[in-house]
């Protein structure tokens, strides 16, 4: 006992090291941002990279913030990216072929009917959470199956419903462009960093964030992927929380896809292709456990940034992007090796 | 010793598929009592445990609480009923912390309209936690830390202390001093003698045979789903125990004697 | 398990248009089964209203099939064994991936079943009967020109060109890319190709990409969005930074959305395809092939790619524009 501090061990010192999750990906992300700072010739540290970066992020954030308390509580959920294909695409039918909207309609001027689109974005967005909790509840279908099915009948859905293609309708890109604080120049400190619609995506997050870690629908969340018959024992209704849980994370997933109708101006079957791997890699990199039980929505947040640090990185330094896919992984591995560290360290 | 009949069972069957877990079980218990439930392994304890907890609805038979009838479809309704049950498997979430598992199911909250977005009173929960277990004689570390990091016997502890703090009539104890070191086990038995103190009515299932006829007033022996003998502990030792779970002997020779 | 279920989608999306089309049922009637690379892609929507017509004007049966979303060897595959065990008289292939789909291609052949590769083919042409394809060389090369056009291309300076792409194999993409490089070498070498980045079918990634390249590349002054997906992300990407009409954006395919961007000015110009009319040859082809067992005179069709800019009349524009399945 007494001497165990002389012989700290190369584990232990690693495992001290990682005994914060959150301290460890920002050190992650200072050291990606140097790295890609020298290798592009400083031209990575600059506001407009980073604000590329944050607009990427919001695309993704609430997928990830969805896969959070799925995944937390001890589930996975498949379908988001075809929920954010299919709900861009329904709000871009409703506009164009319900109310005969055009794209003539811009700015400011577009602004209710944006706000209408959101609405029925994130209604979508439910149905398919709806879908998701009576497959998983009702007919007792395991959560990985029960997504993947869902996942493939919205792709098909939005591509019925689309014709295929993009449906272009009213739009203000001004909503995706970083806001500059007025009086301060641009060229001498460029202020624009984040967009309109990316502050309502970290609104969003941190409204989410709270009721994961303060609130009793976190504490239950918790409590179902820790250990389910507790949680039932202790009088949860676990059934009822977890069709919330899928309800949040398709409602989530439905305001990502509004956020894929302002970015690209229109409702588009294909815009949330291969989303749901990235919203599961950047909930892994932040440290949840799909064991259940383990997550935290910092970590989840700081994983979805480092995703696209690494996207925005290799563009800038020039490296192929096919490199993502490996740094991702690598990523995605030294973060599950943490977590097995922390445990055997006893750590939370 | 004893006082009234506060917990009935009558005639309860269960049945999985083609098993007959429990054939017509009956039994009472009394506030202030410490009843034993032994019996060999798939006697229907378990099962049981359940019906009596409301974890699993009874296809047959009837339960009464203080004389009215009962019946549970959810845990939640015996708990508010005030039943608490110990089970066997772990009930607490090992990554919440000890007074997210004492207050699980419970939550205290903000003042004003946070908490009635449910959100948590923390620090007062942490607070109480540690009184409460404190008043049921266990000393546990930090209530914030998380139940991960606490050991074996420190879990049992909390698990129990949260069962015995909540409970109002009935504390069902499943296999409470399971991979207890001998002092451990000592304390989880001043537990039970202090809830029976407190005129709580206490089911004590067990394998280990000393643990129950040390602490129990009466003992029930289930075999093969039925309820065999039903008898104050006294009239029991090890061996004749042992005989009656197994059953090599059907009745107690304190019985013979006395026919 | 994924892939199967992504099958199963498609198969339901494919299975419920099928049912539509083939109301004309006739004896010894000649099926012709089609797997396309990704129904959500508005080229192969385009595709499936020519093949359609030209099944409906032959009196054939046509099993329309492919993946949902996903433009990936890894779902095809599967599907073309299905489709091979349903045993039709010929099968227009798409092959995402040229190495990829040669074994599923020769195990339809030995089958009895007549092979035709459409917009991209196999690794070995052999056995296949005809292959028709939008000509992608030229395509590139068209876009080279209209970006070289916009830009007011003047010998002995330098400009700045990116490329979006959606995958680094699929031989449209290789073309088309080979194309463009080809004839900036031949006529633009003033025009630098700075980079080139994968949008992986998701315009949002497309999107992504034309902001990073904006951001590095301060004095860029053309964007070669290669597909349909890279060039709805990059238009958009534009707009939002209020570079309309700033820098030359050449995109290819002609959805009905980005056809009227070019009038608004976000798009230089569209190099389209006809995919439709390579659907109806290739039907055309396996049908003559199939009813009379000769091989056409001439195996490879290129169809030409057109560009259309601001120059374009209005009744070419129609024309080119991918219309949707009803």
């Amino acid at each position: 006992m007494t001497d165990s501090k002389q012989t700290l061990s190369v584990m232990d010192r690693a495992r001290s090291l990682v005994g914060n999750q959150t301290s460890l990906l920002i050190l992650v992300m200072i050291v990606l941002s140097i790295v890609f700072t020298a290798f592009s010739n400083g031209t990575f540290l600059s506001t407009g990279v980073f604000a590329n970066i944050l607009t990427d992020w919001g695309g993704y954030i609430l997928l990830a913030v969805g896969q959070t308390l799925v995944v937390i509580s001890g589930g996975i959920d498949l379908s988001v990216g075809s929920t954010v294909s299919l709900s861009s695409v329904v709000a871009g039918f409703v506009m164009v072929k319900v109310l005969g909207l055009t794209a003539e309609l811009k700015g400011v001027d577009a602004w209710g009917v944006l706000f209408l689109a959101a609405l029925i974005s994130i209604a979508t967005g439910l149905v398919v959470g709806a879908i998701n909790a009576v497959l998983i509840n009702v007919l007792k279908i395991v959560p990985f199956i029960a997504t993947l099915s869902t996942f493939g009948a919205a792709a098909g859905l939005a591509i019925i419903i689309s014709g295929g293609m993009p449906m272009q309708g009213p739009s203000d890109f001004s909503l995706i462009n970083p806001v500059r604080i007025p009086g301060i120049d641009p060229l001498v400190f460029d202020t624009g960093l984040f967009s309109p619609m990316v502050l309502i995506m970290i609104i969003v997050t941190i409204v989410v964030g709270l009721f994961l870690h303060k609130a009793r629908f976190g504490l239950y969340t918790y409590a179902i992927g820790s250990n389910a018959f507790a949680a039932r024992a202790a009088g949860i209704n676990v059934k009822k929380h977890t069709a919330k849980i899928y309800l949040v994370s398709g409602a989530l997933s439905g305001l990502a896809g509004f956020y894929a109708y302002v970015r690209l101006g229109s409702g588009s079957p294909s815009s949330g292709t291969g989303m749901e791997l990235y919203a599961i890699a950047a909930t892994v990199i932040g440290g949840a456990s799909l064991m259940g039980g383990i997550g935290r929505m910092w970590g989840t947040a700081l994983g979805t940034l480092i995703l696209f640090t690494v996207q925005s990185g290799l563009l800038m330094t020039g490296v192929a992007t096919d490199w993502k896919q490996i740094i991702v992984a690598i990523l995605i591995a030294a973060a599950v090796a943490v977590q097995t560290l922390q445990k055997k360290n006893g750590a939370r | 010793m004893a006082g009234e009949v506060i917990y009935e069972v009558k005639n309860v069957s269960k049945r999985y598929g083609s098993v007959v877990a429990l054939d017509g079980a009956s039994l009472k218990l009394h506030a202030g009592e410490v009843l034993g439930l032994v019996g060999d392994n798939g006697a229907g304890k378990s099962t049981l445990v359940k019906v009596l907890s409301g974890a699993h609805d009874a296809d047959g038979g009837e339960l009464f609480l203080d004389g009215k009838e009962v019946r549970w479809h959810d845990p939640r309704q015996a708990l508010d009923a005030g039943i608490e049950t110990l089970y066997q498997e772990s009930g607490l979430a090992p990554h919440l912390t000890v007074s997210q598992n004492v207050f699980l199911g419970r939550e205290k909250f903000v003042k004003g309209l946070l908490g009635k977005l449910g959100f948590l009173a923390r620090k007062q929960m942490e607070e109480e936690a540690h009184h409460d277990l404190e008043a049921v004689g266990i000393a546990v570390p930090a209530s914030n830390r998380s139940v991960s990091q606490l050991s074996g016997g420190q879990r049992q502890a909390v698990a129990i202390g949260r069962a015995v703090s909540w409970a109002k009539k009935v504390i069902i104890l499943d296999e409470p001093t399971n991979h207890l070191g001998a002092r451990q086990a000592g304390e989880v038995l001043q537990i039970v003698k202090a809830a029976k103190a407190k005129g709580l009515g206490v089911i004590f299932i067990s394998h280990t045979l000393p643990h129950v006829l040390e602490v129990t007033d009466r003992v029930v022996v289930l075999r093969l789903g039925k309820i065999v003998k039903d008898a104050p502990t006294h009239l029991f030792d090890g061996d004749t125990l042992v005989a009656m779970i197994t059953g090599t002997i059907t009745e107690l020779p304190s019985e013979k004697k006395s026919q | 398990m994924k892939r199967s279920l992504r099958t199963i989608a498609a198969f339901g999306v494919a299975a419920a248009l099928v049912a539509g089309a083939s109301g004309c049922a006739a004896n010894k009637q000649i099926t012709i089964a089609f797997v396309m690379g990704a129904e959500s892609d508005p080229f192969f929507q385009a595709m499936k209203v020519g093949a359609q017509a030209e099944a409906k004007a032959e009196g054939v049966k046509l099993i329309w099939q492919g993946d949902a979303s996903h433009y990936d060897v890894a779902t095809e595959v599967p599907i073309v064994d299905n489709v091979i065990a349903q045993k039709p008289d010929g099968l227009v292939l798409i092959p995402t991936d040229p190495d990829g789909l040669q074994a599923s291609s020769d195990k339809a052949v030995a089958a009895g079943i007549a092979v035709a590769n459409v917009d991209t083919h196999v690794t070995d042409l052999s056995k296949v009967v005809t292959f028709i394809t939008g000509d992608n060389t030229d395509g590139g090369a068209k876009a080279a020109k209209a970006i070289a056009d916009k830009i007011g291309y003047t010998a002995g300076k330098t400009y700045e060109v990116v490329v979006g792409l959606t995958s680094a194999t699929a031989t449209t993409n290789v073309a088309r890319l080979e194309g463009f490089k080809a004839a900036v070498a031949a006529s633009y070498p003033g025009i630098v190709i700075k980079d080139v980045a994968y949008s992986a079918s998701n315009p949002q990634t497309a999107s992504s990409n034309v902001n990073n390249w904006l951001t590095k590349y301060p004095n860029l002054s053309g964007i070669f969005a290669i597909d349909g997906t890279n060039a709805s992300g990059a238009a958009a990407a534009l707009q939002a930074k209020g570079l309309t009409g700033k820098i030359a954006l050449v995109g290819y395919d002609a959805y009905p959305a980005n056809v009227d961007l070019i009038k608004a000015g976000v798009f230089t110009a569209l190099i389209a395809q006809d995919p439709a009319a390579e659907a109806r040859l290739a039907i055309k082809t396996l049908v003559d092939y199939i009813k009379n067992k000769k091989s056409p005179a001439q195996r490879d069709v290129v169809i030409p790619n057109v560009t259309l800019d601001a120059m374009t009349s209005a009744s070419d524009l129609a024309k080119y524009t991918y219309v949707a399945t009803k």
